[in-house]
């Protein structure tokens, strides 16, 4: 049934090339932990992927309960948190996910850099990792601010004065960033919330995207 | 496949009429013990995935996400601090070299290069050697840059008493905290009088550079010892009245706490 | 470049079809995209260009109260943060120097925040006084050396009209 369900979808629009491509490349032996121990190095790239899915995950579920608002974000935490049914496993998900994914990009980046990975044809795909890396940080401060409790509040008055300290544009960033020229309040909140949700994962998708592209198409570096 | 010119397709559509199996690529073109992606490689991934996520999952377990007291913007004593991978950044702006008038270098300058040469690497470091150690100058300014960044969040956490922090801060629904405050009471009137409502606030909810006198389990005797000798940073020598006057102060914020359990 | 175009030098300046469809494509969809953007581009960066700049002068004290000796004044402004307002109490410490001007300044102690007072230690009787880590400054707001403050006391900003004595943000000087 269900191969025969394939067939058909597959007689149509030709899905078959699309998975075959993924799935029958070959993996060198270098990279193989089960040939070489030290290889394990090379986990560190994939476990990042896979924490980014639980943050994804995670993050869709939490908004179930999340309010962006300055009266109820923290209500919203602590209730989803306390009173719902695993909430403090989901929670807990996205927030220590929010640190490990951390350990495994600066790992990941840390081993391409070393094995001297990004040097040419990969220079390009080294540049998009990076910017995956700065879109990561990105993500960990604006995401810090949601929960609107004190270290969430005054954490972000202080990084939004530092936006504040760049020359020349400095007090316009600020503005921008925070939505009112003095008060971190509502419209901070609401605005973080949106960068955080929308804006920034859009950014990580296509950037995830394009790095992934590169990686089949350049193929995995070679033994050093 | 063949494409472009010539290429018959099923009516209009772009699905090749004549279909061609879909060959995969010849293992032997590849040197040492190859694997195929699937389903070989993917599970030992998989394998390392599955120990991955029983680890997380046990941390998540162990360890709730912090959550501190609701956003108060009158807090001014709090000491703000980033996520931990932004310590580093954090410190480097308590140097000389970085706040004040140089702020703009700690801040956008010296984070700036960091963040520019990381990108920029591959242009940087043109050669084509591969292996660390025969690209010393690449591997040495990695390895400064991050023992720098390991020195500055060592040194920025190492600042910081933690748990007396998660002491202060654990969360406490807003409403537990509204309690009325009898201020027609002699001791309110003390309370007014010795400055200690500076810094503990009018509604004894603390605020400026002191907890809050509510929800605090302590006898009238050890609060009457700590407005005389002080605690923690409130110096002694904070109360100036009469024993008497000292007795009502600590009586008063004890009956303040009575009625707020009572809630 | 050109398939099917005709390619000989003189008509080389000319733009083939296929160039004219393709600037008009790229014309057509940048103009589709200004047309999408621009509202929502304008939306996001309004914080930026409202007229912001200076607060609002509240009304704190005749300026017949004011005596050279400093005094602590109270005001209640209307914070208005997007859509919700609250009140929230500011208070200085008022005062004439000996040039007949008005000095307003804030309470805030520098170190961490505590509020200080004037005169409220009997060794510094003239002097602002924090009693949460002897924080001391003058009489003008600046801090005294080597006590824990490492900044002057901010001024308000501040406008006498009609005898009344206006105050508006502070600012740090000094």
């Amino acid at each position: 049934m269900l191969q025969k369900m394939y067939d058909w979808i597959d007689e149509r629009v030709d899905i078959t090339p699309l998975w075959r491509d993924i799935a029958d490349h070959e993996v060198p032996e270098h990279v193989n932990p089960a040939h070489h121990f030290s290889a394990f190095v090379y986990c560190f790239g994939g476990l990042t992927f896979f924490v980014t899915v639980i943050q994804i995950l995670s993050g869709m579920f939490l908004t179930m309960y999340y309010v962006p608002d300055i009266e109820n974000a923290w209500r919203s935490v602590y209730y989803l948190q306390t009173q719902v049914a695993h909430g403090q496993i989901v929670r807990g998900m996205h927030h220590w996910g929010a640190s490990v994914v951390i350990v495994m990009l600066f790992l990941h980046t840390l081993r391409v850099f070393f094995q001297g990975a990004y040097k040419k044809p990969r220079e390009l795909n080294w540049m998009v990792g990076v910017l995956i890396f700065f879109v990561m940080l990105a993500l960990g401060l604006t995401g810090y601010l949601l929960p609107w409790d004190n270290k969430a509040y005054f954490a972000t008055v202080v990084t939004l004065q530092i936006a504040e300290g760049i020359p020349v544009i400095g007090e316009m960033a600020k503005t921008l960033l925070n939505g009112d020229p003095n008060i971190v309040g509502a419209q901070t909140l609401a605005r973080f919330f949106a960068i955080h949700v929308f804006f920034l994962p859009a950014a990580l998708f296509v950037l995830m995207a394009v790095h992934f592209i590169m990686i089949r198409k350049q193929g995995i570096s070679g033994p050093l | 496949m063949k494409r472009g010119k010539g290429m018959t397709f099923v009516g209009d559509s772009r699905i090749p009429a004549n279909k061609q199996k879909f060959i995969p690529k010849d293992y032997s073109e590849y040197p040492g013990r190859t694997e195929a992606f699937w389903p070989n490689f993917l599970l030992k991934e998989w394998l390392v995935g599955a120990v991955f996520l029983v680890g997380f999952l046990c941390l998540t377990v162990a360890h709730p996400a912090p959550l501190e007291k609701m956003a108060d913007p009158t807090d001014t004593a709090y000491l703000p601090l980033p996520d931990w991978y932004f310590l580093f950044l954090y410190q480097l702006l308590k140097y000389k070299f970085a706040s004040g008038a140089f702020f703009v270098m700690g801040a956008i300058i010296i984070p700036g290069l960091a963040f520019g040469a990381l990108l920029l690497a591959p242009f940087l470091d043109r050669g084509k050697e591969r292996r660390p150690h025969k690209r010393p100058i690449t591997t040495g300014l990695m390895l400064l840059a991050f023992i720098a960044v390991f020195w500055l969040t060592y040194e920025a956490a190492g600042h910081v008493d933690w748990k007396a922090k998660a002491e202060n801060n654990k969360p406490v629904l807003p409403e537990e905290n509204a309690v009325e405050i009898d201020e027609s009471d002699p001791g309110y009137a003390i309370y007014e009088a010795n400055s200690c409502i500076q810094c503990h606030g009018g509604d004894l909810n603390g605020g400026a550079a002191a907890p809050s006198l509510i929800g605090i389990d302590k006898s009238v005797d050890e609060i009457k010892d700590i407005a005389v000798n002080g605690i923690d940073t409130m110096p002694a020598g904070q109360f100036e009245g009469t024993d008497e006057e000292l007795q009502q102060l600590a009586e008063f914020i004890v009956s303040v706490n009575e009625q707020a359990t009572e809630e | 470049m050109c398939r099917g175009g005709v390619n000989n030098v003189r008509e080389k300046a000319q733009v083939s079809r296929r160039q004219f469809l393709n600037y008009t494509l790229t014309g057509v969809g940048g103009f589709m995209a200004a047309g999408m953007l621009a509202p929502m581009v304008r939306f996001a960066i309004d914080p930026v260009l409202q007229a912001s700049g200076t607060e609002d002068m509240h009304a704190v004290v005749e300026v017949s109260e004011i005596t050279t000796e400093p005094q602590r004044f109270d005001w209640t402004i209307k914070q208005v943060d997007a859509w919700y307002t609250s009140d929230v109490i500011h208070s200085a410490w008022i005062y004439k120097n000996e040039k007949d001007e008005i000095i307003a300044l804030s309470p805030i102690c520098k170190h961490l925040g505590c509020a200080v007072s004037w005169a409220s230690n009997e060794e510094y009787p003239n002097e602002f006084y924090c009693p949460c880590h002897g924080g001391r400054y003058y009489k003008n707001g600046l801090n005294v050396p080597n006590t824990p403050p490492n900044a002057a006391l901010d001024l308000f900003q501040k406008e006498v009209k009609d005898g009344t004595l206006y105050l508006g943000a502070q600012c740090q000087t000094l």
